[in-house]
């Protein structure tokens, strides 16, 4: 190709027609997100005395969050429950989304488009249907779930999953990747279409297996997609709320053991039953949440990310 | 005696739906020769080269590997490798690894392995490279790389897919040189694709030149320039100088050709026996089979040679490769005539008129007319 001198950009002339492209997205950013962020967290340096009025009280709101008891077991317990949730995403939701889209890109594979379309349904539900839909199969008094596992003789195993303290948690997590594992498998999918044909033709005439070939060459290229994907699920985990709300209601029950940091926020901030709600607290506790997907994302760009090569193809 | 050849193909034919990608492909290779395939973009070489290699089965015919058939044997069962296009080096291996990755499927011991390696990195002229990331490597070095990869498993025939094609022009001028001398020295026997008539024409012992997925020729080089047997393979190998016209009558030794736009050329009766009079024809008339001379010195009448006048147009100085293009004076036809080494006509300019002639021995006409469109694969 030929070296063509672009004209260089005059910017003095250039300056209008620039921030009047960019103006739109700045301010509604601005408005919508920046603000409202900035403002909340200011929001949880206050405190509100006898009838409305804001008095700053510096880091206070912090400490009782995070220093008195009662408070500091209720988050630290909604914090490591949200660990929970996230980590039955990381081990079963993208596990299986990667196998789906290898499954998925394999050339022999019929009605491809059939399964995909299948399998990325439930994500277009509304997630109050979903957690409806769910706890009608689940329900051990009128559920289908003990007939549905009677056919395969497995009904003695069948249990009250979402009544009990042990296991709440866990199912409901399961249920939401049932609901998105439509969304890595397909992001996965579209990666390992990019990878060059020739690339696994090559592996497969020295000798390698599907399975090796999957191994060694797509999912080190996969790679970074996956990382992706694993920090979307951490940044949509530490913001859930609606399923365990449309399940349990925000009370997070059986005993807060369900109670993740949104339903945490949900009843800080609005009150729920005997307790009143703090708009201040619950700024705190929407900035903590900030602050910890913050730390997720930071860990992804400074570490996961410059330690992971994407390579040309 | 069928061991004698490393590769053969009887009558291999491979269809899509009702398309017919390579037809009726009958091939011999002996060992330890440099065999190229040529042809145009999209006449079914890849298809032909990827049923040697396995990955497809051919819909009809044979092919043989070392005298057994290998129809239904899997690519990494058959003693063939294949180079890519686009070389298919692992990206996430460094360089040594990308070399073991067959040997390591083939369950090789590490001593064996490392040893293996080396010796081949040092084959290629890359010993130090072991190391390296695929990425830290120059288009050259990664072309060594994809060979000393399939070299290492020892095949008996390599497959080369266009591997020179990614390359720029310089670095493939210089590839070209050393993949001769490459195969030269390791003496597997090499089949090589490419739709560039040079690379074919420099590198190989013999030539099969493809079309429609047909082999149009099979020679050696030399024989496809001289002796081009049809239409296709005189224009797409080499330059040549085209006209049509109609067989006229014959003149001794001689066949007079009547060029559709006037004139007349004349070829040799003996090597066009097979066209009848009056059949239409493309003749064919190579650029540095034509001797130039100044007006002036009118040329000696010799019995059957061509002798025609034209005037320069342009001089396309180009070294020991240059031409001139020529307006015909009499058919307005414009040529292409080789410029002699000897620096006579370095004073040529555009404008001037001078004399063309060459013997009917040089002419070659063939029986059909071609589709415009084809030309040769200049490069
Ligand atoms: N898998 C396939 N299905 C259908 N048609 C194909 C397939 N592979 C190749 N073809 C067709 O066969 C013809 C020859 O292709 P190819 O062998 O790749 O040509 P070349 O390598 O000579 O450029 C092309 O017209 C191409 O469209
Ligand atoms: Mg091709």
């Amino acid at each position: 190709m030929a070296h063509s001198t672009r004209p260089m950009t005059d910017w003095r002339k250039a300056k209008l027609p620039v921030f009047a492209f960019l103006a739109p997205a700045t301010i509604i950013y601005t408005v919508f997100m920046i603000y409202p962020l900035l403002d909340s967290i200011r929001l949880s340096f206050y405190t509100s005395v006898s009838g409305g009025d804001l008095t700053f009280v510096g880091l206070d709101n912090y400490r009782t969050i995070l220093g008195d008891p009662g408070w500091s077991a209720t988050f630290w317990n909604a914090f490591w429950n949200n660990m929970k949730f996230f980590a039955v995403h990381m081990l079963v939701q993208n596990p299986i989304g990667i196998a789906l889209a290898a499954v998925l890109s394999l050339p022999q594979l019929k009605l491809r488009n059939t399964y995909r379309t299948l399998i990325f349904m439930p994500t277009m539900l509304s997630v109050v249907v979903v957690g409806f839909i769910w706890q009608l199969i689940l329900s051990p008094v009128w559920g289908v779930g003990p007939e549905i596992l009677d056919i395969f003789g497995l009904k003695s195993l069948f249990g009250p999953w979402l009544g009990k303290e042990g296991s709440a948690l866990i199912t409901l997590a399961l249920i939401s990747v049932w609901q998105w594992v439509g969304i890595p498998m397909m992001l996965i999918y579209a990666a390992l279409l990019a990878i060059p044909e020739d690339l696994v033709d090559a592996a497969v005439v020295d000798g390698a297996s599907h399975f090796e070939v999957f191994l060694h060459i797509k999912l080190p290229l996969v790679l970074p997609t996956i990382a992706m994907v694993s920090i979307l699920t951490f940044v949509s985990n530490f913001n859930a709320f609606d399923l365990i709300y449309s399940v349990k209601g925000a009370l997070a029950g059986p005993n807060f053991s369900t109670d993740i940091m949104g339903t945490l926020f949900y009843r800080t901030f609005f009150g729920y039953q005997l307790q009143l709600g703090s708009p201040t607290l619950g700024a705190t506790v929407a900035s903590l949440m900030f602050i910890i997907i913050l730390v997720g994302v930071l860990f992804y760009l400074f570490v996961v990310q410059r330690r992971l090569s994407r390579y040309q193809l | 005696m069928a061991d004698q050849f490393d590769l053969e193909c009887r009558n291999v034919g491979k269809n899509f739906d009702r398309f017919v990608a390579v037809d009726n492909v009958s091939l011999t290779i002996p060992k330890g020769s440099f065999f190229s395939i040529l042809g145009p973009s999209g006449c079914g070489k890849t298809t032909l080269l990827r049923m040697l290699a396995g990955f497809q089965e051919p819909t009809s015919g044979d092919i043989l590997i070392k005298g057994k058939s290998v129809l239904g044997v899997p690519p990494n069962r058959r003693p063939v490798n294949m180079v890519f296009q686009h070389l298919a080096l692992f990206p996430m291996m460094n360089v040594a690894d990308n070399v073991a990755y067959g040997l390591r499927r083939r369950g090789v011991d590490k001593a064996t392995i490392n040893r293996k390696v080396a010796e081949t990195l040092a084959r290629v002229g890359l010993p130090d490279s072991g190391p390296k990331q695929i990425s830290q490597l120059s288009g050259g070095q990664k072309q060594r790389i994809a060979i000393a990869r399939c070299l290492v498993l020892e095949p008996a025939v390599l497959l080369l897919d266009e591997p020179l094609g990614a390359l720029d022009l310089k670095l493939r001028e210089h590839m070209k040189v050393e993949l001769k001398q490459l195969q030269h020295e390791i003496g597997t026997t090499f089949v090589y694709i490419t739709h560039d008539q040079s690379e074919a024409l420099v590198m190989s012992d013999q030539v099969a030149v493809m079309n429609a997925g047909k082999f149009e020729q099979v020679g050696t080089p030399q024989d496809l320039y001289y002796n081009p047997q049809t239409a296709f393979v005189a224009s797409f190998v080499g330059e040549s100088n085209r006209w049509r016209g109609t067989v006229g009558e014959t003149t001794g030794d001689y066949v007079a050709i009547n060029l559709d736009k006037g004139g007349v050329i004349l070829a040799d009766k003996a090597a066009h026996a097979s066209l009848p009079t009056g059949q239409d024809v493309e003749i064919f008339v190579r650029p540095e089979a034509i001797a130039i001379g100044r007006s002036d010195a009118a040329p000696d009448p010799v019995p059957g040679n061509n002798s025609l006048t034209g005037t320069v147009e342009n001089v396309l100085f180009n070294g020991a490769a240059s031409s001139v293009q020529i307006r015909e004076t009499a058919t307005g036809h414009e040529m292409s005539v080789a410029l002699p080494q000897t620096g006579a006509f370095a004073n040529l300019r555009a404008g001037d008129v001078i004399n063309l002639a060459w013997h009917a021995s040089q002419t070659r006409c063939f029986a059909g007319v071609l589709p415009s469109g084809i030309e040769g694969g200049q490069s």
